[in-house]
């Protein structure tokens, strides 16, 4: 029975050190180094493993204050994943709207959607800010920024 | 609030719709025809700022525009990552451009040959090669060995006494240079001893003493020289080089050693580029090579020129690609 | 040439108008670079470098250290107001930076840091001065053994980073490890943890781990305290006043800091990120109330900033006086002498004192600019933090990904930056401390390479771990450092047993 959270996440380690350990070993040989490519990551995985059943049977638990720290309600679960689709989208669009756009488009929907009320503010900050960035990187800084669809 | 995710959504959309019509390249397949640069022409340094690509690309474009040899803008464009993979794979996704350029090196014949790369010099167009530079072998002022043959008989006599260092990974650069000079001596390549020091303190490690040998570019050995604290056993150029200090440097050949080792650097395209196109940049990149103002670059950075045509370079590159090739697979990391 | 006729032409180099001028154009601009997202001192400097063309060598130079010390001096701003550290030197600055700044002490954890910059960067040029003759010899008295030992040593600081479970600040530390084994693995070539995936060849860079676990964590925290507007005594946010008691305070770590961050920075591959973490181990394991740290401590904030300005004048040691660059940020500094026909070495003292000597005095103006410069603006930078929350948001996230874009350009580190913004979320909730982590991440990499190095060396013989006087004294002072605590919890545990 896994009754703590504690338990729990070793578990979840475990499974990630016996991943991280296979793909060590099957980690090429190279002939001309007395330690080879693969120790470290051996030895590591191992350790992870150790210290994953450590946390098993660790004796602390978690006091009632933490435990309400962890509980967090639906909503801002909810609006945790939005955020997250939202900068998602961001890069995914970054290289093919081009920055100035795509970043417009973020801080404007992002900062409504999280409840930002005075529409102009936020529509001249999103407009603003990216085009300021822009112009300092690509034009005092000659660091190219992508400029996707906008003409300049 | 879904509502509002439903508008960006709907925004992402409509933007994205029109990106992809807009997205329609006319490519020209005249190859009888002058070819001319009509847009922005972009060159890609396959590295972060501050480097050797990235110097040589900027370099470039400045010269081209400035000089006044291309009219159309050169913007460069860093793509990091791999050891050059990374641009190497965005070049190769624009095809039969003309306008997407980059810069190269020996890494581009021996990271695909370390099996980091799926693509090599034969996935691009060669323009031209621009600039060369040559490997260097530094001991300490006071180490028992005055050239390269004193070294290399007690490599042969005591592998393990001796240790390498160089900057990059076994395969690449530092090493295959060693590598392939020590084996044209005769030395077991097998046995030979080689450090990576990646945080560029291989020079360190040489002067207090944690290793025997330092393989590196030439010009980052002057200094040392000059001071009294290192010297040169041996370079890897044909002939020797030009220059004070410089002209002292024993070549690996005059040595009686008869190999060489040249990091060249010059230009590529993408696959399939227009041949009218290729003759243009050929062309441009020559006048850029005999300009003055370039001439002043390659002294600034301690560059020699090393102009090569489209097809020169490419044979070039063929019989570099054969040799090196060939040194891997002896010493087992060919891939 | 004697050397103080060498030190009076310097500071004539310095204190003439043009000197002054370009020393102000370079702080100016290095801390305004330093300032913005993912760009530090390596940017910094070269996209000045094509500026320079046909300069005065000597005055471009002094600009270009401007830019250089500036850029790091502008990194910790993001760091203390948006947990976002632009650069790998002012990560440990956002442990107790941001804490202090959101209690509503922005201003103060500003002014703070401005001070420890000025007097680590100040201390640190009095010691280059004093010391750069003589110091290049310990530039390169650590071969591998001796830099596996340091690293090791700043490696078993890894649970006095953390409060609470020691076991979970290991596992963070472990996995920190991991993470930076993926990549070409340099001793060999062979590509570990790499998928086949041309991204991943040169490693993760340390921005994507650094603003994922910092800045992209807060703002998930940001996002469901969304609603309490504020920040606490948000009227005081852009005040200066530092007491009388905090400046006491700061008075330990300054001074001592000044000096080890100085001497890390001497050492080529160590560098202000080492410094600015041992700094703050190091004043965390002396305090009397270590349980401060972490949760806006004033020594805690004053440590690393103190060490990596002071670490930024060390780099110049092996720059100046061997002519190697310790680190990529020298290296491209290394870059802009080169441009401009001036060759660091060991002969650039004797052959060019005014070169030599004039950056080295320039840095004592430049360190007063840049107090001068920024300590007005502070009140005014800090009054980000009153930016409603919502829109801060959208903004730190920006930043975190234009910060992220401008190392390779290209958004597959996007997307991982976009993974470890989850990963460190999840480490908050389950309360995994991520200083360890980063920690392991920076030092582990480092540590076994130079193990590997050394045992090529030693032809696979462990004594040369001990034959090297240097390294075994680190490793002795690294092994107590990690018995002491261990020792002290089970003399508690008897006690408590009595």
């Amino acid at each position: 029975m896994l009754k703590s959270i504690n338990q729990k996440i070793s578990i979840v380690l475990i499974v990630v050190a016996v991943g991280y350990l296979l793909l060590a070993f099957q980690l090429p040989s190279f002939p001309y180094s007395p330690v080879d490519a693969d120790v470290l990551p051996k030895g590591l995985g191992v350790l992870l493993i150790l210290l994953a059943i450590g946390l098993y049977f660790s004796k602390d638990t978690e006091t009632e204050a933490e435990k309400e720290q962890r509980r967090i309600p639906k909503k801002d679960i909810a609006a945790l994943l939005v955020v997250f689709v939202f900068v998602f989208l961001y890069i995914f669009c970054l290289e093919w709207l081009g920055f100035v756009l795509s970043t417009a488009i973020f801080i404007f929907f992002c900062s409504l959607y999280l409840g930002y009320k005075k529409h102009m503010t936020n529509a001249l900050v999103a407009i603003l800010f990216p085009l300021f960035m822009y112009v300092t990187f690509t034009e005092l800084l000659k660091i190219s920024l992508p400029q996707g669809i906008l003409p300049f | 609030m879904k509502k509002i995710a439903g508008i960006f959504l709907f925004v992402i959309f409509i933007v994205l719709a029109s990106a992809c019509s807009d997205d329609t390249s006319s490519s020209d397949k005249d190859s009888n025809k002058e070819w001319k640069p009509e847009k922005p022409i972009e060159i890609v340094a396959p590295a972060g700022a501050g480097g050797g690509w990235d110097t040589t690309a900027r370099m470039a474009a400045k010269v081209f525009n400035e000089a006044g040899i291309i009219e159309e803008d050169i913007g460069v464009v860093n793509k990091a990552g791999g050891g050059g993979a990374v641009g190497w794979a965005y070049i190769a996704g624009q095809k039969e451009s003309a306008y997407n350029l980059f810069v190269s090196s020996p890494p581009i014949i021996l990271v695909p040959l370390n099996g980091q790369s799926e693509y090599g010099h034969e996935d691009f167009t060669p323009l031209a090669n621009m600039i060369a530079d040559y490997g260097a072998f530094a001991v300490r002022e006071d180490a028992k060995w005055d050239n390269l043959n004193d070294l290399f008989e007690d490599m042969k006599k005591d592998p393990e006494s001796i240790t390498v260092v160089g900057t990059s990974s076994p395969g690449s650069m530092d090493h295959i240079q060693f590598v392939k000079i020590a084996k044209a001596a005769g030395v077991d390549v097998k046995k030979i001893k080689y450090v990576t020091d990646p945080d560029g303190v291989g020079l360190t490690q040489l002067l207090n003493g944690s290793v025997e040998v330092f393989s590196t570019g030439v010009s980052e050995t002057v200094e040392q020289v000059k001071a009294g604290k290192i010297k040169v056993l041996g370079i890897t150029a044909e002939e020797r080089l030009e220059g004070e200090t410089l002209s002292d440097f024993p070549t690996a050949k005059e040595q009686g050693i008869d190999t060489t080792f040249v990091n060249w650097r010059g230009f590529f395209g993408p696959a399939d580029m227009d041949s009218a196109a290729v003759k243009y940049y050929e062309e441009k990149f020559k006048e850029l090579s005999d300009s003055k103002e370039f001439a002043d670059v390659r002294k600034k950075y301690g560059w020699n020129e090393m102009y090569m045509n489209s097809s020169d370079y490419k044979q070039f590159l063929d019989e570099q690609k054969e040799d090196i090739k060939s040194l891997l697979d002896e010493l087992g990391l060919g891939k | 040439m004697g050397s103080i006729e060498g030190v009076l032409t310097g500071f004539q180099v310095a204190f003439s108008m043009e000197g002054i001028l370009f020393v102000l154009i370079g702080v100016f601009v290095g801390t305004f670079i330093g300032m913005l997202p993912g760009l530090g001192p390596i940017s910094a400097i070269a996209v000045m470098i094509p500026i320079t063309f046909g300069m005065d060598p000597t005055l471009a130079l002094v600009m270009m250290a401007g830019v250089y010390y500036g850029a790091i001096f502008g990194g910790s701003t993001s760091s203390i107001l948006l947990n976002a550290p632009g650069v790998s030197g002012t990560v440990a600055t956002a442990f107790d930076g941001y804490p202090m700044a959101q209690q509503g002490k922005a201003g103060k954890a500003l002014a703070i840091a401005a001070i420890s910059s000025f007097v680590g960067g100040t201390v640190s040029v009095i010691l280059l001065m004093l010391l750069a003759p003589a110091l290049s010899s310990v530039a390169i008295a650590f071969g591998p053994p001796a830099y596996f030992a340091l690293m090791f040593m700043g490696l078993t600081a890894i649970t006095s980073l953390s409060e609470g479970s020691t076991v979970k600040a290991l596992i963070s530390a472990v996995i920190g490890f991991m993470v930076a084994t993926i990549g070409i693995d340099a001793q060999t070539g062979t590509q570990r943890f790499t998928f086949g995936n041309a991204n991943l060849l040169e490693g993760i860079d340390f921005l994507v781990i650094a603003l994922g676990l910092f800045a992209l964590a807060e703002v998930c925290t940001l996002i469901i305290n969304r609603k309490d507007l504020s920040i606490d005594n948000a009227h005081k946010l852009g005040s200066l006043r530092i007491t009388k008691n905090e400046l006491k305070e700061m008075r330990g770590p300054m001074t001592r800091q000044s000096f080890l961050g100085f001497l890390l920075g001497v050492l080529p591959g160590a560098g202000a990120t080492i410094a600015s973490f041992i700094g703050y181990i190091t004043e965390k394991k002396i305090s009397k109330k270590p349980e401060e740290f972490g949760k806006g401590s004033v020594k805690g904030l004053a440590a690393p900033e103190t060490a990596n300005n002071a670490a930024t004048s060390g780099a110049f040691v092996p720059l100046l006086s061997l002519g190697i660059p310790g680190s990529g940020t020298t290296a491209v500094m290394l870059g802009a002498f080169l441009v401009l026909g001036v060759q660091p070495g060991p002969l650039l003292m004797t052959d060019h004192p005014e070169i030599f000597w004039g950056i080295i005095a320039s840095m004592y103006i430049g360190n007063v600019f840049l107090l001068v410069l920024n300590l007005p603006l502070i009140p005014y930078i800090s009054k980000i933090l009153k930016i409603p929350r919502p829109l801060l948001i959208s903004l730190v996230i920006m930043f975190s990904v234009i910060g992220v874009y401008a190392i390779n350009f290209n958004t597959f580190d996007l997307y991982l930056l976009l993974l470890f913004g989850v990963i460190g979320f999840l480490m908050r909730i389950f309360r995994f401390p991520a200083p360890p982590f980063i920690l392991a991440f920076i030092l582990g990499g480092m540590m076994e390479q130079a193990f590997r190095q050394s045992l090529t060396i030693s032809n696979g013989s462990l004594a040369i771990f001990i034959q090297e006087p240097i390294a075994l004294s680190l490793l002795i002072v690294g092994f107590l450092s990690f018995m002491f605590p261990l020792v002290r919890l089970l003399r508690n545990r008897k006690k408590e047993r009595v």
